[in-house]
């Protein structure tokens, strides 16, 4: 099948792909707005995910040296306060200092481009660069589920394989790489990754079969997933006649974030620039 | 790398891309002459050349205009590396308004500085100003004007957005606009009245933490760019700058790049030459011209790589027709112009997509290679057209589909619906509507049907809708409804009574759910249906964003926010917005588009179609009672009237630069379709038909060949 021309690749397309074929091919390639609930409480969820945007932001507002007495003055919301003073108290704890926030790299994949849209990136020149990637999950995620999810391995290989610019124009050695998942909720418990040679073309490996067994397949060929538990935070359920009712988010096993949910729904950078 | 993403090199172009790196450049030329793909080349090269892609900025005017740099960037044959920022100076303006919030917000005046800020699309700006100014109207505010009031709403939205754009406070509007005004004194108090409007606004807006385009674009300039953590961030992150199509932007943004360049590295300022189509949005050529005394260089490319020596022929002798410089250049004009004379429009509708399908169909013209243009499309001319290209097998494509959201059959099918499960709005929709909805929500049920069981089961039991049970009617009935259609009218009902029974949900998560839960699932009208769901999907984000920007506003009053919805929908302040297309167009499909949304798409094609070329759209400006794109700008002196002579040749200027921007976006022919009568049926005598029938007859004079009569048959 045939990719529209400015088709990315990116940890979320993926691991739509790998969670459902059939989600990934109309998310991404039909592009195809489906306005169902995803998860119930709907409120709830709503605002559960517009949270972890607004930590994100608050963590960036931080890092491009907004003062934190100014920033904690604008917090109003309880889980927001808590996760804030989470970081400021219990921070991701020893990374280098030169700071990248909100910085997307890239690099070719199989005849595409593979992005990578990181939290922040720490880097010392020469000697280590740390991905951190803010999560405010309800539950923590263990340790094997968190290195099964494709983000782990693209985010990874994508600094490996972009990350010169930010390593005075040298290549980034895997085995100075690491991966560190922070959560806002569990501030003592971060998890981390170590990269390494090895994983490094492993992953190559992986990733690029991965995309080259999604360009070969037929547009018919994008199944629906066997496992109907996933249908359940599922927007496009009732096209798949996967049920009915959106499943309630806080007995998920995996979280999804703001980014992966509100992404196609909404266009935050539209303004009111009037066009022709 | 500049011949892998698939662009190649002209020697001019050669010169201005591979510029060492510290170089700064500003380059004009015509349309068409490679400027753009300059831009791009240079971007490129620069990357190569090892410029962090996180140092480098391209600004353009509007996002359309970004797609070749866009192109390029997610070429898998692009180097690894970071991201350049592509970005309107507006987008970056609402960027750093977010990011800095806290730091300036009181001294921007915000009246709740602790709290978060809340920006404005269009549509809820529209709804916050007929907020402020509807109580106004009720007093007799703008009585002598006839204009419908969303219109009133945006055009002193569109005097805010000037005054932020041109860099004059917006407590002026009013005056610069009297001091204009050539017409009976008396009338000059609509400018007084606009002028209090717009105050009004701005202080709703201070109060809440309200940012419309123009309070973002004036946070950005007059408190951000000067306060040295976010002008830092800025001017050291950003060392190269690429700004193309200058002449579309606005004063205000290239005073920032005035103050931007002398900071950079490198810098590459484009300059299209007889453009700047967005001056009623506050475009300035001649402040962007100006770009040019803070760079290294000026170059300037001469040449096309669209047009041929005779469509070039054809811009000349035109330009010159409408008494405009241009230098004579030979070519052989009726080569590349096809005309026919028709009586009325339908007929000329026919001529037009005739020869469209001629040249799809035997001359093997690709369809993508083929643009329809007017100056305004209209959804009746749009459906007339599309409807024929379809009947002759030609696939077409238009800029937006035919209905503004508020009039698309879902988005009426949803909202009835919402009224039904929401009776204490007191909202009682009309029988018809209820069976327009139930057929469009049932799947099979035809409109006879549908009316037969709204007329037995919707009534309106003192002020509020109800719906009866489809098992509580006559056997004989049920039987002509059939069982199957009448389970799925009560499974739909059921839900509706069981959701009214409960807390009410805002209106764009009941939406949700009854797309979810009933509309999309098999049996019902809108399942598998990707149009409607794509209705849906726009209509319940409006809802959302409504939503997010109104719950404070709201919450003053006791108007449920649904109800608040839904009656602005009715006044059409909301939903009134295209629907945007989620899905992936045929590429290789005849273009229909007004004559400016083409150009600013920048993207030349074979064949172009002007239709009603002898329609006075094409010269006339919008009709805009409450502001004035050349009164509203810094070449106006403060104090001068605005006389007809003013009037009829900034038309003039207008029509030479449109037609002249088409010319340099068409490679074969242009056609022209012309009928006596127009659309309404009146005659059609417009500037564009004068002034190419000087042409042909000059061209007769030369070539002894046919021209046309004025707005009749050609001279025989």
């Amino acid at each position: 099948m045939a990719l529209p021309h400015d088709f990315q690749f990116s940890q979320g397309s993926l691991q739509d792909y790998l969670d459902c074929p059939l989600r990934f091919y109309l998310r991404h390639v039909r592009r195809l707005a489906w306005p169902a609930v995803v998860a119930e409480p709907a409120l709830e969820h709503e605002r559960h995910l517009l949270q972890g945007s607004e930590f994100h932001h608050l963590v960036h507002q931080h890092e491009v040296g907004i003062p934190v007495e100014q920033l904690s003055a604008v917090i109003s919301d309880a889980n927001l306060r808590r996760w804030w003073l989470n970081y400021l108290e219990t921070g991701p704890g020893d990374i280098p200092e030169v700071h990248y926030s909100e910085i997307v790299l890239s690099a070719p994949a199989a005849g595409h481009r593979l992005v990578a849209k990181y939290d922040l990136l720490a880097v010392d020149p020469g000697k280590r660069a740390v991905i951190l990637d803010w999560k405010t999950y309800r539950r923590r995620p263990g340790r094997r589920r968190l290195e099964e999810r494709v983000q782990t391995r693209v985010y990874s290989y994508v600094l490996v394989q972009a990350g010169s610019d930010l390593n005075e124009g040298r290549p980034i050695e895997p085995a100075r790489a690491e991966m560190v998942y922070w959560f806002a909720d569990f501030p003592n418990d971060p998890e981390r990754f170590r990269y390494d040679e090895h994983r490094y073309a492993e992953d190559e490996i992986y990733l690029s079969s991965l995309i080259e067994e999604i360009e070969a397949r037929a547009e018919d060929q994008f199944d629906r997933t066997a496992d109907q538990e996933r249908c359940r935070l599922c927007r496009y359920r009732s096209l798949c006649q996967r049920g009915v009712r959106a499943g309630d988010f806080r007995e998920a096993e995996e979280e999804r974030e703001a980014e992966q949910e509100l992404e196609i729904f909404l266009d935050f950078d539209q303004t009111a620039e009037i066009e022709y | 790398m500049t011949q892998s993403v698939g662009l190649s090199l002209t020697e001019q172009q050669r010169a201005v891309v591979e510029r060492p790196v510290k170089s700064k450049v500003f380059l004009e030329g015509p349309a068409g002459s490679g400027k753009t793909t300059a831009g791009v080349l240079r971007m490129l090269h620069l990357l190569d050349s090892g410029v962090p892609a996180e140092a480098m900025l391209v600004a353009v005017p509007q996002r359309t205009l970004a797609t070749p740099y866009y192109d390029a960037l997610h070429s898998p044959d692009l180097a690894p590396g970071g991201q350049v920022t592509v970005v309107t100076m507006g987008g970056l303006a609402r960027r750093m308004v977010d990011l800095f919030w806290p730091l300036v917000a009181e001294k921007a005046g915000f009246g709740q500085p602790e709290s978060k800020p809340t920006f404005l699309t269009l549509e809820t700006a529209q709804y916050f100003m007929a907020r402020v100014v509807r109580p106004l109207l009720e007093q007799g505010y703008f009585e002598s004007l006839v204009i419908h009031r969303n219109r009133l709403y945006s055009q002193v939205l569109d005097d805010l957005n000037k005054a932020a754009v041109v860099g004059f406070p917006h407590t002026e509007i009013g005056g610069r606009l009297k001091a204009a005004w050539a017409g009976d004194p008396v009338e000059k108090r609509i400018y007084d009245e606009a002028q209090e409007c717009a105050t009004a606004f701005r202080q709703h807006c201070l109060d809440h933490n309200l940012l419309d385009f123009s309070l973002q674009m004036e946070v950005f300039v007059k408190h951000l760019w000067t306060l040295p953590l976010c002008r830092g961030y800025l001017l050291n992150r950003y060392t190269h700058l690429i700004a193309d199509n200058v002449e579309e932007d606005t004063p205000v943004a290239h005073d920032l790049l005035r103050d931007w360049l002398p900071h950079c590295q490198s810098a590459l300022v484009i300059y299209d030459e007889d453009a700047g189509y967005r001056r009623f949005l506050g475009a300035d050529p001649e402040s962007a011209h100006s770009l040019s005394e803070l760079c290294d260089e000026t170059v300037r490319f001469t040449g096309s790589h669209v047009t041929s020596p005779d469509m070039e022929a054809l811009a000349s002798r035109l330009a010159r027709s409408l008494d405009r410089p241009a230098e004579p250049a030979s070519g052989n004009v009726l080569s590349v112009l096809s005309y026919e004379f028709q009586r009325y429009h339908p007929q000329m509708l026919d001529w037009v997509t005739g020869e469209i399908e001629r040249l799809v169909t035997e001359e093997g013209v690709p369809p993508g290679e083929i643009a329809v243009l007017a100056p305004f499309l209209t959804d009746s001319l749009r459906f007339s057209l599309m409807t024929r290209l379809e009947q002759r097998g030609v696939p077409a494509r238009s800029h937006r589909p035919s209905r503004a959201l508020r009039e698309e059959p879902s988005t009426r099918c949803l909202l009835t619906l919402a009224a039904l499960a929401h009776p204490r709005w007191g909202i009682c929709p009309s029988r018809f509507d209820v069976a327009y909805a139930l057929m469009l929500a049932i799947e099979d049920l035809d409109l006879v049907r549908a009316q037969l069981l709204a007329g037995i089961v919707y009534r309106n039991q003192d002020g509020l809708p109800a719906l009866g049970s489809f098992g509580k009617i006559n056997a004989e009935m049920q039987d002509r409804l059939t069982y199957v259609l009448g389970g799925r009218y009560e499974n739909l009902r059921e839900w509706i009574e069981e959701y009214a029974g409960g807390p009410e949900a805002p209106l764009d998560h009941f939406l949700s759910r009854l797309f979810g839960e009933v509309l999309s699932q098999e049996g019902y009208g809108f399942h598998r249906n990707y149009d409607a769901g794509e209705v849906a999907a726009n209509l319940i984000e409006s809802v959302q964003k409504f939503r997010w920007v109104t719950d404070e506003a709201l919450a003053e009053g006791e108007k449920p926010l649904g109800q608040e919805y839904m009656e602005m929908v009715e006044d059409g302040v909301v939903a009134a917005q295209y629907v945007r297309s989620w899905r992936l167009q045929p590429e290789d499909a005849v273009l229909l588009a007004p004559a400016y949304t083409f150009l600013m798409a920048n993207r030349p094609v074979d064949y172009q179609f002007w239709l009603n070329a002898g329609g006075r759209g094409w010269w006339e400006r919008l009709y805009q009672p409450l502001t004035h794109p050349y009164v509203l700008s810094r070449h106006w002196p403060r104090d001068a009237v605005w006389t007809d002579e003013n009037e009829y040749q900034t038309r003039q200027e207008a029509l030479y630069r449109l037609t002249r921007g088409l010319i340099h976006r068409c490679r074969s022919k242009v056609y022209l379709g012309i009928s006596e009568l127009g659309e309404q049926g009146f005659e059609q005598q417009g500037a564009l038909l004068q002034a190419i029938q000087r042409v042909l007859r000059q061209v007769q004079a030369e070539e002894n060949t046919t021209p046309l009569r004025s707005g009749g048959a050609p001279d025989v």
